[in-house]
């Protein structure tokens, strides 16, 4: 594939409408901890604006995947690109919203400073933020409704308004692409409604959207599209495409529950 | 007064103690911070027990090699090079066995400690390492080398944090974003180490081996109850590491005790106080939030008591019907000054409110009873346990019992249970 000069340029802060067609491109990745396969010729192409979800049972691979979709580790074989680019030559392109157990909230950081940290790739070691940083990051905080929650420390907040925060410091980052870690596990179904249209805002906005999720009930009704992962590609595709019994019976071997066209996984 | 305050700053003795402890105790406030938010407490302990093997081995090698006594470089080189083998040891054996860090952390220093011990007392005919003071410290016996070990140190780490402060805050709150933006983690681990080992070496020659620990975690967790920013943290920290060595260096003139000790008593002391008057994370504090607080319970047995007693209920009728009756008065002024109830001539009456709220325990109640009913449940006992039910949390639970009813309408004593309100206090309909 050949770029012209101004979309290569152009693709370094935001990938040009015409640049590249893909926003994520997983060829032939396959990855193994001492000789375990973690994920075998997982192969996937996602499109741009779309709301993805990443689905598949405990242990198949699912953090293993966002962790190569960030570049943290080398693959046995395969590549992970962003925008045509390959992720582990350039940091930072991918935002990620960490998972809400992963964050210690007695932290001493308030909501403005941690949208600012969605910043911080942006500001030079040498140099302070500027105004603008200080501008983007309001504004993000501003998209998921948190602007008066300023100056609260994190710890004070309610699960979802964690989770906004969280979103808005991705936001904050600039990057097209945003990979959340379970946005809605532990939160209730208003939360959850809630945290649901920021993620749809964001997608309007351009954003490409990976959250990796585990509830199969609402998979189909949250998604564009759906991964269903287990160290294999199971498939990609619509919810309709993804969500077949044969499919998903063959995936969670019997782990779930069938009522009618719900799928639940069922607590083992 | 004069003799107390003002006489011991002509001192020279006490001039270098205030002047090195409070730059090793501003530069140890700092970095202390991270050391808490990281949960590295014991990583200082393990790093000023493992520096007396280096210190012996500093000395001896330049003795040996080059005839220097006591050479201070040396020692200093040793001391930092004794730490990072002992970081290393640690992280070796909890990555390739089944011992836990914490674990590991104490072998390896109680370790390391013991070979420096053996070693002075094996070599004490050529090196001259007092161990008590070396244990204990002597920060009123401060020699100019130290003093400016200290500032050196200070300058170094100090100037590092402030460049660097981004990076560690970014690395020490959200280590897996920090990594997805490029920042180098590991390397960043490595820095704030050695930074922390050379605060230890300059800090043991003063509060000695056992009390430094608590020079770098006690004021940066006295600050850590008072702050929710993180460079607010560091100053606050820094300033009561300050007023430690002042406040300590006093009182062991007071006292004529041993000043090391004297500082972190007072250190210690001024914990304590900031633990039990800190505005928010304070003692005192949360018991006053616990004790303002009325329990849901007695609220929602107070409005269904004036909701059943069908107009507005003096005292005497409530505290007949509450379960619990103690603070009952107090229950009630909150709920006034909630807007739950009105207060009109010692009678209380339901606001519109507490009429909505009212209605909603009261339906749950007659729900509770209605399945209770269902289920099989004695007569006699449908009301008790009704009663205890109805102040389960959460709208969902009486929905579901509605529906798993078939939305009966009356219970079982035929009263009527009252409809489901659509426009409750969140003002949102969830479907």
């Amino acid at each position: 594939m050949t770029t012209d000069s101004s979309n290569t340029r152009n693709s370094l802060n935001s990938i040009g409408p015409k640049a590249v067609k893909y926003a994520i491109e997983v060829e032939h990745l396959t990855v193994s901890y001492n000789a375990r396969p973690a994920l075998l010729d997982v192969t996937v192409r996602i499109e741009r604006d779309q709301l993805v979800g990443v689905i598949g049972p405990n242990g198949a691979g699912k953090s293993t995947f966002i962790k190569a979709v960030l570049g943290f580790i080398k693959p046995d074989i395969g590549s992970v690109k962003i925008g045509g680019v390959d992720v582990r030559q350039m940091k930072g392109r991918v935002a990620y919203v960490p998972q809400r157990g992963a964050v210690d909230w007695d932290f001493p950081v308030t909501v403005r400073e941690v949208a600012m940290m969605g910043r911080y790739q942006r500001i030079p070691w040498y140099a302070s933020a500027t105004p603008a940083d200080r501008e983007i990051a309001l504004e993000a905080l501003h998209m998921v409704r948190m602007e008066e929650f300023s100056d609260r420390q994190i710890g004070e907040l309610s699960g979802g308004q964690q989770q906004r925060v969280f979103l808005a410091r991705a936001l904050a980052q600039g990057s097209d692409i945003l990979l959340l870690d379970e946005p809605f596990a532990g939160v209730d179904a208003a939360t959850e409604r809630a945290i649901l249209e920021v993620l749809e805002r964001a997608k309007k906005a351009g954003k490409t959207l990976v959250v990796v999720h585990h509830d199969l009930a609402t998979a189909a009704e949250y998604f564009d599209r759906l991964i269903l992962i287990k160290q294999r590609m199971y498939a990609y595709g619509t919810p309709r495409e993804v969500l077949q019994e044969e499919l998903l019976s063959k995936v969670y071997e019997g782990r779930l529950r069938i009522f009618g066209t719900v799928f639940r996984e069922e607590a083992v | 007064m004069y003799e107390l305050f003002v006489a011991p700053l002509f001192e020279t003795y006490f001039q270098k103690a205030l002047i090195g402890g409070s730059v090793v105790a501003v530069v140890a406030g700092v970095v202390g911070c991270l050391v808490v938010l990281r949960r590295m407490a014991f990583l200082g302990d393990a790093l000023s027990h493992a520096m007396i093997a280096g210190v012996a081995g500093g000395y001896l090698v330049m003795k040996m090699l080059f005839g220097l006594e006591a050479h201070a470089p040396g020692m200093l080189l040793g001391s930092l090079l004794a730490a990072v083998v002992t970081v290393a040891l640690i992280s070796f054996v909890s990555r390739i066995s089944r011992v836990k860090e914490d674990t590991a952390i104490g072998i390896m220093y109680t370790g390391v400690f013991a070979l420096g011990v053996v070693a002075v007392s094996i070599f004490r005919h050529y090196i001259h390492i007092d161990l008590m003071h070396f244990i204990m410290g002597d920060i009123l016996g401060v020699a100019d080398a130290d003093l400016w070990v200290g500032a050196f140190v200070a300058a170094f780490v100090l100037s590092i944090l402030i460049l660097f402060f981004r990076q560690f805050q970014l690395t020490t709150f959200d280590p897996v974003m920090a990594a997805s933006i490029g920042l180098p983690v590991l390397f960043l681990d490595y820095l704030l180490t050695t930074c922390v080992s050379l605060v230890v070496v300059s800090a043991v020659s003063m509060v000695g081996v056992i009390l430094v620990v608590g020079l770098l975690i006690t004021p940066a967790a006295t600050a850590y109850l008072l702050c929710d920013r993180l460079d607010r943290m560091m100053m606050l920290s820094a300033l009561f590491g300050v007023t430690s060595v002042i406040g300590g260096l006093y009182l062991c003139v007071l006292l004529d005790s041993a000043g090391g000790g004297a500082v972190m008593l007072f250190c210690t002391l001024q914990f304590v106080v900031v633990l039990t008057v800190a505005p928010k994370y304070g003692l005192l504090a949360r018991w006053l939030r616990l004790s303002r607080m009325v329990p849901q319970q007695t609220v929602e047995d107070i409005l269904t008591t004036i909701l059943r007693h069908g107009k507005p209920a003096p005292l005497s009728i409530i505290r007949q019907y509450a379960e619990n009756t103690k603070g009952l008065g107090k229950a009630l002024r909150q709920m006034v000054r909630d807007g739950l109830l009105e207060e009109r001539q010692g009678n209380y009456g339901l606001s519109k409110k507490g009429e909505t709220e009212a209605a909603k325990v009261l339906r749950a109640h007659r729900l509770w009873e209605a399945y209770l009913d269902r289920i099989g449940m004695p007569q006699e006992a449908l009301h008790a346990t009704a009663h205890h039910l109805e102040h389960l949390q959460g709208r969902e639970t009486a929905d579901y019992l509605d529906e798993k009813l078939g939305r009966p309408g009356v219970d079982p004593h035929g009263q009527t249970i009252p409809a489901r309100k659509e426009n409750g206090p969140e003002g949102k309909a969830s479907r």
